[in-house]
């Protein structure tokens, strides 16, 4: 039987760290829907491969810290070959370009494509470009301001009142416990 | 687009200031005799031995409490008249269009807003799915819009309508036709949700079909409602009736079968006095937007809350404004198309009540005040009415235990109160009460194609019979709830907006039920216990209404379990029995959609916040619906950068509800976050994170959202 060849033997981190990227990027990528294991798998050993040099420079980042970081800028390059020349601004590159490939139904249609943009076919870019390129409503500003009502002079004396039982709001109760008092005395009054 | 400062003259036939002033002079004489009549009798039963200060008080209130209830029959007894006799109201608006002009194609563009807070996001989405493919069958879709504004600030209900809306929109190709838009700051809470909608999108369209969140219309009926707006231009707002679907409960499904049973008459006298200075009542109704954004926007009230502030009851003075401004606001009497869910318990209705009697109450404000139609005043003045008139009645009730106790050791005299002119009163107001129930059971029983509407004969009978107890035990208890609000809010006790409970899946518990009514129970015992010590007789006269209450904690939790009948056909309406193809489908669709996988428990109450950050494509969609604020202090990047920090290292349960809403409201921090928790590990992340991202891929394939696939 032949050797088996697996070409990936990072200098810096333990194996231990290294299963754990492992995992968190199968994790990662499944997030993204790639259901495909053979698909994630070879994701993910291409990020690790590219993760691994670059914790040689970084060794002490967590290995999983560098294999996530490795998958971001492997995602911005790629949504930069496809949304780049939209004026998309820099900071928004992430969020709508992950969403541009949902809205394309990219997870179930394009799996492949996801992250590897050569021969990626015509119809999933198109599709891709369309939601960046037409976002709305527009706005159409109006001017709704409130309409002034003359409530005439009751409300000017219902207000000044309101207001004084707003500074003093134990007058509340005891107005309250004095019309209570007049009741009860009144009915006193009458069944005597 | 017309000129809202002119407004066109109206061109519905005979609508005319002889015809409007027939009308109203002729119902306005029937309930002023009557009410005289009622006056007069006790007048003359309380002077028997001549008047003292208990009978003037009990004068007092009586009227306002016998105007009400005239009000009620003769609106009523008008709506019957023209059911019974066949004839055809010349202003029913519901007969304005013409077969052809039904087939019309429509040329003005309409929005549909759907403003929500912490509802169903389910039900809300799903209403929406069934109203776009309804209208999509009448092939008017084209000019329709749909906005769900979201004030909703519960982050699990935010995320939860932000997935829904994408689902839906990706289900139906619905992008740039359904929008989400969420607020920031709730200001002004529904009213400023529409005042925001108007200001930022309202040129773009004619008119507004402003919904709740559990409102359903059909598409037909939407599509009409513009065709009257568009040939009578002076129309400012249409508001349907909604009929009310969807109870589970016995209290909803009583509240259901009344308002389907005996609310068609009372809509139709509603027409008959109201005419073109009807109420808007927030939903279920078109608005014509220039006239509204130029004329409705709300000021604010002298004073504070609960009486002054901010106006709660929005949609009253929105339509005063209206025909203020020169429009008309009418009544669209339709049986079919516009349909509402209801509170599925008491106490659900109690807190709804809470929130109107407030928002009524500071009406007071506007009850003087200039340039109102007559007609509005007076709508302001029955909707202060509807509330007072329960401590009016307490009072009432109150003073007849006086006289009864100063009375107490003469018991025939109690009794006897006026004799004759007593027992004709207490006639008269029985017949007030259920003349027109009686009318309308007997014209209902008499049809011959009533099972087009209920389930047979028998079942309508015992209905009523039932609902007739139903009503006698509930309102005694609504009067004493309704009378400690009106006094909450005139001792400036406000009240919190609250999302809004409509199904009655979780019912009312034992517990919930006797904190409510436990005090009321208790008052009512002893004030029983009073009346059988003054004398036997005046027990038994008020025993009605003190056994109401006094039985209000069995009766709540027997109302909110689910066993009403309804296998035999008792309580059964239209809609339950043959539902029109919107709410059929509404129903299946929900029934999908409330089989979801649910998150572990101890991710449950935070899982809006996971999904947001975990999941890659929730997460862009969740920063993409953000706006991308312009410039940010340092002090506030620290602070944010502090919180991001937190939450990674101590997990969401150590940040309270306003860090968390600061967090979810930052694109930046929210895409930070996205990456910090994927590539965190060790000590610096929380457990919580931990478990959420081991769980999250298991949980589901894809995020859990709301609607049915």
């Amino acid at each position: 039987m032949d050797q088996l060849q697996i070409d990936f033997n990072p200098k810096t981190g333990s194996d231990a760290e290294w299963n754990d990227a492992y995992a968190r990027l199968a994790d990662y990528f499944r997030a993204h829907r790639i259901h495909s294991r053979l698909h994630r798998t070879y994701l993910v050993l291409e990020t690790l491969k590219r993760a691994a040099v670059t914790h040689e420079k970084h060794p002490d980042q967590s290995p999983t810290a560098v294999a996530i970081h490795e998958a971001r800028r492997m995602h911005r390059d790629w949504l930069r070959g496809i949304i780049g020349d939209l004026n998309v601004p820099e900071g928004r590159l992430d969020a709508n370009g992950r969403l541009a490939f949902l809205l394309c139904d990219g997870p179930n249609e394009y799996p492949d494509f996801f992250l590897n943009s050569s021969d990626a076919p015509f119809e999933m870019l198109a599709a891709m470009r369309a939601p960046i390129q037409q976002s709305g409503p527009d706005l159409a500003v109006s001017s709704m301001v409130p309409r002034p009502i003359d409530l005439g002079v009751l409300p000017d004396i219902a207000g000044e009142t309101s207001g004084f039982f707003g500074r003093h709001p134990w007058m509340r109760y005891a107005v309250l416990a004095l019309v209570a008092a007049l009741v009860a005395w009144g009915l006193w009054t009458v069944t005597r | 687009m017309t000129n809202p400062a002119l407004p066109p003259p109206s061109n519905i036939p005979g609508y005319t200031a002889a015809a409007i002033r027939k009308r109203r002079s002729t119902f306005f004489a029937v309930v002023g005799m009557t009410l005289m009549s009622g006056v007069w009798l006790l007048a003359v039963s309380l002077g028997r031995n001549g008047y003292n200060f208990i009978d003037f008080i009990m004068l007092g209130v009586f009227t306002p409490l016998f105007y009400q209830l005239s009000v009620g029959f003769w609106t009523a007894m008008l709506g019957l008249f023209f059911l019974i006799t066949g004839r055809k109201d010349q202003f029913d608006l519901s007969r304005s269009l013409t077969e052809e002009e039904k087939r019309s194609e429509i040329g003005a563009t309409t929005a549909i807003i759907m403003p929500v807070y912490n509802e169903d996001v389910s039900r809300v989405f799903e209403g929406l799915r069934v109203m776009y493919l309804s209208l999509e069958k009448t092939g008017q879709l084209e000019q329709f819009d749909f906005f769900v504004l979201s004030d909703s600030d519960n982050p699990n209900k935010w995320v939860e309508e932000e997935l829904a809306w994408l689902e839906l929109c990706r289900q139906l190709d619905g992008f740039g036709r359904i929008f989400y838009r969420k607020r920031r700051k709730p200001i002004n809470r529904k009213s400023g949700n529409v005042s925001d909608f108007c200001r930022r999108w309202g040129r773009n369209y004619r008119y507004l079909h402003a919904l709740d969140a559990d409102s359903i219309m059909s598409g037909e009926l939407l599509a009409n409602m513009v065709r009257l707006m568009e040939k009578h231009r002076n129309i400012g707002i249409l508001q349907t009736a909604p009929r009310v679907f969807g109870a589970g409960t016995l209290f909803g499904r009583v509240m259901q079968f009344a308002h389907a049973a005996y609310g068609e008459p009372f809509m139709a006298g509603l027409n008959y006095l109201a005419l073109g200075d009807a109420t808007f009542w927030g939903h279920n109704a078109i608005i014509r937007l220039a006239p509204f954004i130029e004329s409705c926007g709300l000021p604010e009230l002298p004073g504070r809350e609960p009486f002054g502030g901010h106006i709660l009851s929005h949609d009253f003075v929105e339509s005063a404004l209206m025909t203020k401004a020169g429009y008309q606001v009418w009544l669209l009497p339709v049986h079919e198309g516009s349909y509402e869910e209801g509170p599925p318990t008491i106490i659900d209705t109690l807190k709804r009540d809470r929130r109107w009697c407030q928002g009524n109450m500071q009406h007071f404000w506007l009850l003087f005040a200039k340039g109102w139609a007559p007609l509005a005043r007076l709508n302001f003045f029955h909707g202060i009415l509807s509330y007072v008139a329960s401590p009016l009645w307490f009072v009432f009730l109150l003073c007849a235990t006086a006289l009864a106790t100063i009375d107490r050791h003469n018991p025939d005299q109690v009794i006897a109160a006026g004799e004759k002119a007593g027992l004709l009163l207490l006639l008269i107001t029985l017949g007030l009460l259920f003349v027109p129930k009686a009318i309308i059971l007997i014209r209902q029983l008499t049809r011959k194609d009533l099972e087009k509407d209920f389930h047979s004969k028998k079942a309508v009978f015992w209905s009523c019979f039932l609902d007739t107890i139903f009503f006698s035990i509930l309102a005694p208890t609504l009067m004493l709830f309704h009378s400690k609000f009106v006094i909450f809010t005139l001792l400036g006790r406000g009240v919190k907006w609250a999302g809004q409970r409509r199904s009655g899946d979780d019912a009312v518990d034992w517990e919930e039920s006797i904190l409510t009514f436990a005090g009321v129970s208790a008052f009512a015992l002893v004030w029983a216990a009073f009346a059988l010590w003054i004398n036997p007789t005046f027990f038994l006269w008020i025993s009605p209404v003190l056994g109401g209450i006094a039985l209000s904690i069995p009766f709540s939790i027997f109302t909110a379990g689910t066993g009403s009948g309804r296998n035999k056909g008792f309580f059964a309406t239209k809609e339950e029995l043959h539902p029109p193809w919107v709410l059929s489908q509404l129903e299946k669709n929900l029934a999908k959609a409330h089989v979801r996988e649910a998150p572990i428990p101890q991710l449950a109450k935070n899982y809006g916040l996971l999904q947001s950050l975990l999941d890659p494509y929730v997460n862009a969609l969740h920063v993409s619906l953000l706006r991308q604020r312009k410039r940010v202090t340092p002090e506030s990047r620290d602070y944010l950068d502090a919180l991001r920090r937190r939450l990674v290292r101590d997990g969401p349960n150590a940040l309270n509800k306003r860090e968390l809403s600061a967090v979810m409201y930052d694109p930046d921090v929210m895409l930070r976050l996205h990456y910090d928790l994927w590539s965190g590990s060790g000590d610096g992340l929380s457990a919580w994170w931990d478990t959420a991202i081991r769980q999250y891929n298991i949980l589901t394939r894809e995020p859990v959202t709301a609607l049915y696939r």
